[in-house]
């Protein structure tokens, strides 16, 4: 019927694994909702903080996008270390995440607009499709196990887990920056 | 001093008619586990406060994801009504008090409730979704649901969607209270 909306999840052709397709296709839901979000805002929207210490509306987008490569780099690829600065242009020193608690926003992403942050998420949405689409399901399972962190914590996934990670991560900053919006001051 | 490892892994749980159904709520599980641990110092005061008038609670959020759990399992198997939601759940789908509107309090329903409270509430709206999905088979996941928003736009669900949307609105709702517990501890806001 035309009119109609459509709501479904449906698993995208060109993977091996269907629940690797159908995990792949809830992250490019929840990024296009992130973008969606924020067409009408402004850079000074993007830029502005509620108080010192609290991350930007700009801060949470490139976040998102940091975070999903450097997953797809480490959790999906099995590579050793992340090198997201080669997909996306930018480090995950410029994100601004985690801030001092009276820190002031990222002087990287200040003056950013909208389409700054929708060509950050398209990279990272197209490399995670990339890197995502090899993995048969006898490679959910395997265990990805990291190099210490500097205070020596180990940390062993699952494929499996990193993809539930990129659904619920890019979620819980979507509903972060759904209050943010609304709080933003009055133009 | 002993060097800590982190394991991150889903189990998917045995018994499910559909692995997919059962993936969902491995990944729903993992999700509360992690959200209960975050909010576990937080007392009934922490949950009931507002940055502003017209804001939600963290309470309200945790109310708001047990009702939506069990709404959508009801909708996915065709068998919502409000009564069944009172039934399951203890509560009534507008306790949770959302939306507030612009300079709204949190609802009375919540007052003084404790994580405690959430805890008894979530689990049993886990429950009732798990043992709904968990005789849901690959072709029930399949099938097209349809259905009215409030303003008649009508809308095609597959049930498959279902499941999801449970798993990213509780994250998304997550990731509220993150933001809440940081506002919290934070200083005053300022203007621009």
């Amino acid at each position: 019927v035309s009119g109609d909306t459509v709501t479904r999840l449906a698993p995208p052709a060109g993977y091996a694994s269907v629940h690797v397709a159908s995990c792949v296709a809830g992250v490019d839901e929840i990024r296009a909702r992130l973008l969606d979000a924020v067409q009408s805002l402004t850079p000074a929207d993007l830029a502005w903080q509620p108080r010192p210490g609290a991350n930007t509306i700009g801060m949470l987008l490139a976040h998102v996008a940091v975070a999903e490569t450097h997953l797809a780099q480490v959790g999906l690829l099995g590579e050793r270390d992340g090198h997201v600065h080669d997909v996306l242009g930018i480090t995950m020193e410029d994100e601004g995440l985690p801030l001092a608690p009276d820190g002031p926003p990222s002087p990287a992403l200040t003056g950013r607009d909208v389409a700054f942050f929708a060509d950050l998420l398209a990279r990272a949405g197209a490399h995670t499709r990339t890197a995502a689409a090899g993995i048969a399901d006898s490679a959910l399972e395997v265990d990805i196990v990291r190099p210490p962190r500097p205070d020596g914590t180990r940390r062993i996934f699952t494929r499996r887990w990193v993809l539930f990670h990129m659904i619920e991560h890019a979620a819980g900053h979507l509903g972060q920056l759904q209050v943010l919006r609304r709080e933003l001051p009055q133009r | 001093m002993a060097r800590k490892t982190v394991i991150r892994t889903l189990e998917i749980p045995k018994g499910w008619r559909s692995r997919e159904a059962a993936s969902f709520f491995a990944q729903l599980d993992e999700l509360s586990a992690r959200m209960f641990a975050d909010l576990a110092t937080c007392s009934a005061a922490d949950l009931a406060w507002q940055s502003r008038p017209g804001m939600n609670t963290i309470g309200m959020l945790l109310a708001h994801n047990a009702i939506v759990e069990v709404y959508w399992m009801l909708i996915a198997t065709g068998r919502y009504s409000d009564a069944r939601l009172v039934q399951v759940l203890g509560i009534d789908g507008d306790d949770d008090g959302m939306p507030l509107a612009a300079n709204g309090r949190p609802p009375a329903a919540l007052r003084g409730r404790t994580l405690a409270w959430y805890r008894k509430l979530h689990d049993r709206a886990r429950r009732f979704a798990a043992n709904t999905a968990k005789r849901m088979t690959s072709a029930d996941l399949r099938r097209t649901l349809d259905r009215q928003r409030p303003d008649g736009t009508p809308v095609k669900i597959t049930v498959r969607w279902i499941p999801y949307h449970v798993l990213e609105h509780q994250a998304g709702h997550y990731g509220q209270m993150l933001l809440l517990r940081h506002l919290q501890r934070l200083p005053k806001r300022k203007t621009r």
